[in-house]
């Protein structure tokens, strides 16, 4: 019989309210014998019982029992306690106790449902950023797209008028017309005007700003043996202003919404300015640079001028040891990888090319 | 484990304190902040966590913090030990208007529930826990959140709440409506609900909000009489920059223009 006593707290008329600690246990009739542990260890029956499940959180097992006018309630204690109060329930009560552990369990299943969802709706904006934080490449493309020509050659000229402060340009002459030649080659049915410049600077170096600023250092035309090798750099710059490279760092390091209020309107000449700013430091990924050597390559067989100046140019570049890496290099990191890519795609073309007839650096060529 | 056995004066009508008394060796943990003054024998010790289980580990400690953050309390449990050779008393002081109520946890089956800052202080060894809400309806509506405080051991329990703290028992079977906000602590015993009030007319009129807390016995249940939020709201409402009216209450043909003018002490 003891091994079948089931702890909890008994509740009734001429109890503490706060109810006292009991002992009960079931017998075959169905009727619940109860022990209160008193001076004379007083023993209550509770006939026909009836179970409920209650108290906080309906955890409790009540058994509740009408004795004449009195109420009286037995809470089973949580746990051990109540799991041997339903194994040792007689036949005839175990209906009702199943009831109760439904009743239970339907609530626990709620309470995880609710809070699953409370979570959710906790984790939502957390799940947002995370999202617009995996996307944020082709959220910035898609802006980038959005930005109007206009502006776009806008931007051009501010980073123009900014260089000019930095070096002398040259608009014209014979080195201007050269590259002018080979360039309109290259950039043919293009949106853009492009306007190109040679700046009296020794670094080798290039760079082509948006809206079709194309600016060359002497030390390029110096170093470039063939028109062809001068080609290779202009295809590669023009391929990062048309697929507005420059516009996409921008959109990164100016953040998205200066990159937006350009896109959409509302712009003022301080977004340009910053803007313009930011370009002059800016690097490309090596992402773009890959993007922009197959750009180039594509742009040089479109206009038939033949991409082995390009390699050769990279292949010189690199092999030749200085003390510092030439600026375009530098800029550009032509990874051995790089190189190899290159020559393995030119290696797969084959002409007619037409060789280019222009004068270079002081008729050089 | 051994609980502390301490006693206690409780001094002061409305803003009151608790006065402990320790024996030589006993403790009493204290909630981050309440102290008042306590005796010269008296070494105050911040524990991490609830310093109920010294023993558990770092985990264990670590877990018992992350429970006092839900329940809204400080990180830290400050444990009062007399470390003296004589009796010493420490002071605990509620934090607003309001009253002090001591429960035996032994007397009420060594568990209570109470709202989530209720806890003042307790002997040492009871530990503080959370009890989750489980019921929607009474998390959302119930006006004590989803988080409550749970008290277990056989010691002594000091909580506070705000007005009046009103201890009834509840017979079995016997239901209370109470306002939302209201309930501070009930036995384990006690089914804490919710109940639509009735009529969309009483629902957007009658002031009370659209639901009561329902309390069924059998057990003990606490309640106050003003929480301290609706004292908050009544006081930012009355405030001069909040658009209340300045402090004279008279009418206005007796002192309020004269009084406006001469009585002005404030200007």
């Amino acid at each position: 019989m003891t091994n079948n006593l089931f702890i909890g707290r008994l509740f009734g008329p001429g109890i503490p309210g706060a109810g006292i600690a009991a002992g009960a246990a079931w017998e075959q009739s169905g009727r619940l014998r109860i022990t209160t542990p008193d001076a004379g260890h007083s023993i209550r029956y509770a006939e026909q019982p009836s179970m409920t499940s209650g108290g906080f959180n309906a955890g409790g097992l009540r058994i509740s029992w009408q004795d004449g006018e009195a109420r009286w309630v037995f809470i089973v204690d949580a746990g051990e306690e109540q799991a041997r109060c339903k194994t040792t329930a007689p036949p005839q009560i175990n209906g009702q106790l199943n009831g109760v552990t439904r009743e239970q369990n339907r609530l626990e299943r709620r309470f995880k449902a609710g809070g699953a969802l409370l979570a959710f709706f906790i984790l939502l904006p957390l799940l947002l950023i995370v999202l617009f934080l995996a996307n944020r490449e082709s959220i910035a493309a898609w802006v980038v797209q959005r930005i109007p020509v206009t502006h776009e050659a806008h931007l051009g000229d501010l980073l123009l008028a900014q260089t000019r402060l930095q070096m002398k340009l040259i608009e014209n002459g014979p080195d201007v017309a050269a590259i002018r030649t080979i360039g309109s080659k290259l950039t043919a049915g293009s949106v853009h005007r492009y306007r190109w410049f040679v700046a009296e600077r020794p670094e080798v170096n290039a760079f082509a700003a948006p809206g079709g600023v194309v600016v060359v250092f002497r030390g390029l035309l110096n170093a470039a043996e063939t028109p062809e090798e001068l080609a290779g750099v202009l295809a590669h710059e023009v391929a990062h202003a048309e697929l507005r490279h420059s516009l996409q760092g921008m959109v990164k390091s100016l953040g998205l919404r200066a990159a937006a209020s350009m896109a959409f309107g509302d712009i003022s000449d301080s977004v340009f300015t910053d803007a313009a700013t930011r370009l002059t430091e800016l690097r490309f990924s090596r992402d773009a640079e890959r993007e922009a050597d197959a750009n180039g390559l594509q742009r040089l067989v479109a206009a038939r001028i033949s991409p082995e100046g390009m390699v050769h140019f990279y292949e010189r570049l690199a092999s030749e040891k200085r003390s510092s890496p030439p600026a375009l290099l530098s800029t550009h990191p032509s990874s051995g990888e790089r190189l190899e890519w290159l020559r393995r795609e030119v290696a797969g073309l084959s002409g007619p090319w037409q060789p280019l007839q222009v004068g270079l650096g002081s008729n050089k060529y | 484990m051994a609980m502390d056995v301490i006693d206690y004066e409780i001094f002061g009508s409305e803003m009151q304190f608790v006065e402990v008394e320790l024996d030589p060796g006993e403790a009493a943990i204290g909630e981050a902040g309440v102290m008042m003054y306590m005796q010269e024998g008296i070494q105050m010790d911040t524990v991490f966590g609830d310093g109920a289980q010294q023993t558990n580990g770092f985990m264990g400690k670590l877990l018992g913090a992350g429970k006092r953050l839900l329940t809204g309390e400080s990180l830290f449990t400050t444990v009062f030990h007399n470390e003296g050779s004589v009796k010493q008393r420490v002071a605990f002081a509620a934090p607003y208007p309001g009253k002090i109520v001591p429960v035996q946890l032994t007397d009420i089956g060594g568990t209570l529930i109470c709202q989530k800052d209720s806890f003042l202080c307790a002997a040492k060894g009871v530990s503080l826990g959370i009890a989750f809400q489980k019921k929607i309806g009474t998390g959302l509506f119930g006006g004590e959140g989803f988080i409550m405080q749970k008290l277990d051991g056989d010691g002594m329990v000091f909580i506070h709440a705000g007005g009046t703290l009103h201890e009834r028992t509840l017979a079995p079977g016997e239901t209370l409506r109470v306002d939302t906000g209201c309930v501070v602590a009930f036995q384990p015993s006690v089914d804490f609900d919710i109940q639509f009030v009735g009529k969309i007319k009483s629902a957007i009129f009658g002031g009370e909000g659209l639901f009561f807390a329902t309390l069924s016995g059998p057990g003990k249940i606490w309640l106050q009489s003003l929480p301290l939020s609706r004292l908050a709201n009544r006081i930012v409402m009355s405030a001069p920059t909040a658009g209340g009216r300045s402090a004279d209450q008279s009418s206005l043909l007796g002192a309020g223009v004269l009084g406006g003018i001469l009585g002005s002490d404030d200007k």
